[in-house]
């Protein structure tokens, strides 16, 4: 049996959070926006043609397992990663590892997890948590969404780790193993806010980044039109649905950004960064403006001021207050 | 425990874990704040969770109805669509829905049953009759 001192903090966005508890576990103290920020988590897209729970996905964020990768890859931090084939051997290489005294984290499905709020229990495998221990077939787990510490037997543990589905975690699991006693958080900061810009602005195809807001606007308007009125709402409800609920830490990873451009400013003492993160409370404000006015829209309140055209002109407007704002980032030096 | 409930919940199975969110308050600066999450989020979950309750009951009744095979009931129960259920039970995508024939699921054998009970965390048997 081992349980490990683990210090459980709650996280807006789990694999941020993730990070920062892992960090921080490894005595390097680093705040959640910083990890988030770091690890270039920023992002958006829209695939029409990828189809999630019957519409289509729309994502504010990078692809699973990034936060984790580029946060540490910039920060200098040696990882271990491991996928499996075999559950068995996953579960073995698990409780080795906990047994070198390193808290691990884990990505799993979301359908079978049991202490997930039932409200939540979709199919979504890119969920992320930590293993800090282990006795007698029972796993004690620090999941950022909770408020508390929670536990997992075995077979459910095996079964969250293999679910199976679009972006299968296949026992994917990660853990920091040297931290270096000095790091140089500066660059990695830079780095992280280049890197995002890029995605937001630098990429020339249509679906991503603030061209990806556009293109949504656009398709927005014709819904209605095309899809009848019940399935533009559900097409609607989804994009609120991944923009506000669980781990997104409100808006779209907005205001956890714009904590970190505030947290950034200071640390290289660059004060334009600064006026930057009050750009971006008010983009994020207009955010969940948007999602307030979708919901009402989604109860089938069909007022003039809330229809697709309104919302997407909505969107219009924060992509270009977007586009200034991660143009003006891709010049940090 | 808390001894506050979500109010925004009437069933109260729902929405009842705090979680944490950011906001942007006026004097500029990004404050941490853990609570339930209010009646907007409320409103866009349900409406999955309506839409998906509608598809299991249409399902169940074309299944009773003889217009479709058990595989598509479990499937809707499930929340998955033929893609991610093909994924889960191993069996291609164009057999997955030729199998939504109430007559080819008939005859399908032991096998390829059990690969789809296993999808769905179910017996063979149960799988076969949806009644109970």
């Amino acid at each position: 049996m081992v349980k490990l001192a683990f210090e459980h903090r709650q996280a807006g966005h789990c694999e941020s959070g993730v990070t920062r508890n892992l960090l921080n576990y490894h005595h390097f103290k680093i705040s959640e926006p910083m990890a988030f920020g770091i690890g270039a988590g920023l992002f958006f897209s829209y695939l029409p043609f990828l189809k999630m729970q019957h519409a289509p996905t729309t994502s504010f964020r990078v692809w699973p397992g990034q936060v984790f990768d580029r946060a540490t890859r910039e920060l200098g931090v040696k990882t271990a990663v491991h996928t499996f084939r075999n559950p068995k051997d996953s579960m073995d290489k698990l409780n080795e590892v906990l047994e070198q005294g390193y808290p691990v984290g884990l990505q799993v499905g979301t359908f079978h997890l049991p202490f997930f709020p039932p409200e939540y229990r979709m199919h979504y495998n890119m969920h992320n948590m930590i293993v800090y221990g282990h006795e007698n077939g029972t796993y004690f787990i620090s999941d950022t969404l909770m408020e508390n510490l929670v536990e997992i037997n075995y077979e459910d543990l095996m079964r969250v780790r293999f679910a199976k589905g679009a972006f299968a975690p296949q026992g994917r699991m990660y853990y920091p193993t040297h931290v270096p006693a000095r790091i140089d958080i500066k660059p990695a900061i830079v780095k992280g806010i280049r890197k995002t810009a890029n995605n937001m602005v630098g990429i020339p195809f249509p679906l991503i980044g603030v061209k990806g807001i556009r293109y949504l606007a656009g398709r927005m308007r014709k819904w209605e039109k095309k899809l009848g009125e019940a399935k533009a709402s559900y097409y609607l409800g989804q994009v609120l649905r991944m923009e506000e609920e669980v781990g997104t830490a409100g808006a779209g990873f907005r205001f956890i950004y714009g904590a970190f451009l505030e947290e950034a400013s200071t640390v290289l003492n660059q004060p334009w960064l600064r006026e930057l993160s009050f750009e971006m409370g008010e983009n994020a404000n207009s955010w969940r403006e948007f999602s307030y006015l979708g919901s009402r829209n989604c109860k089938k309140r069909g007022k003039p001021d809330q229809s697709y055209d309104f919302l997407a002109d909505m969107l219009i407007e924060i992509a270009n207050r977007e586009e200034k704002i991660f143009k003006k980032l891709s010049t940090i030096k | 425990m808390e001894e506050n409930l979500n109010p925004v919940y009437k069933d109260k199975a729902y929405g009842q874990h705090r979680e944490l969110s950011y906001s942007y308050g006026d004097g500029g600066t990004f404050e941490k704040t853990v609570g339930f999450h209010g009646e907007a989020d409320r409103l866009i979950l349900q409406q999955a969770w309506d839409l998906f309750h509608e598809r299991i009951e249409e399902a169940r009744q074309r299944v009773l109805a003889g217009k479709a095979s058990p595989v598509v009931y479990f499937m809707e129960k499930n929340l998955l669509d033929p893609m991610n259920l093909s994924m889960m039970a191993g069996i291609s995508l164009w057999r997955v829905k030729w199998h939504f024939k109430p007559g080819v699921f008939k005859r399908l054998n032991d096998k390829t049953l059990q690969k789809y009970a296993e999808a769905f965390n179910i017996t063979v048997d149960q799988l076969r009759k949806i009644e109970s």
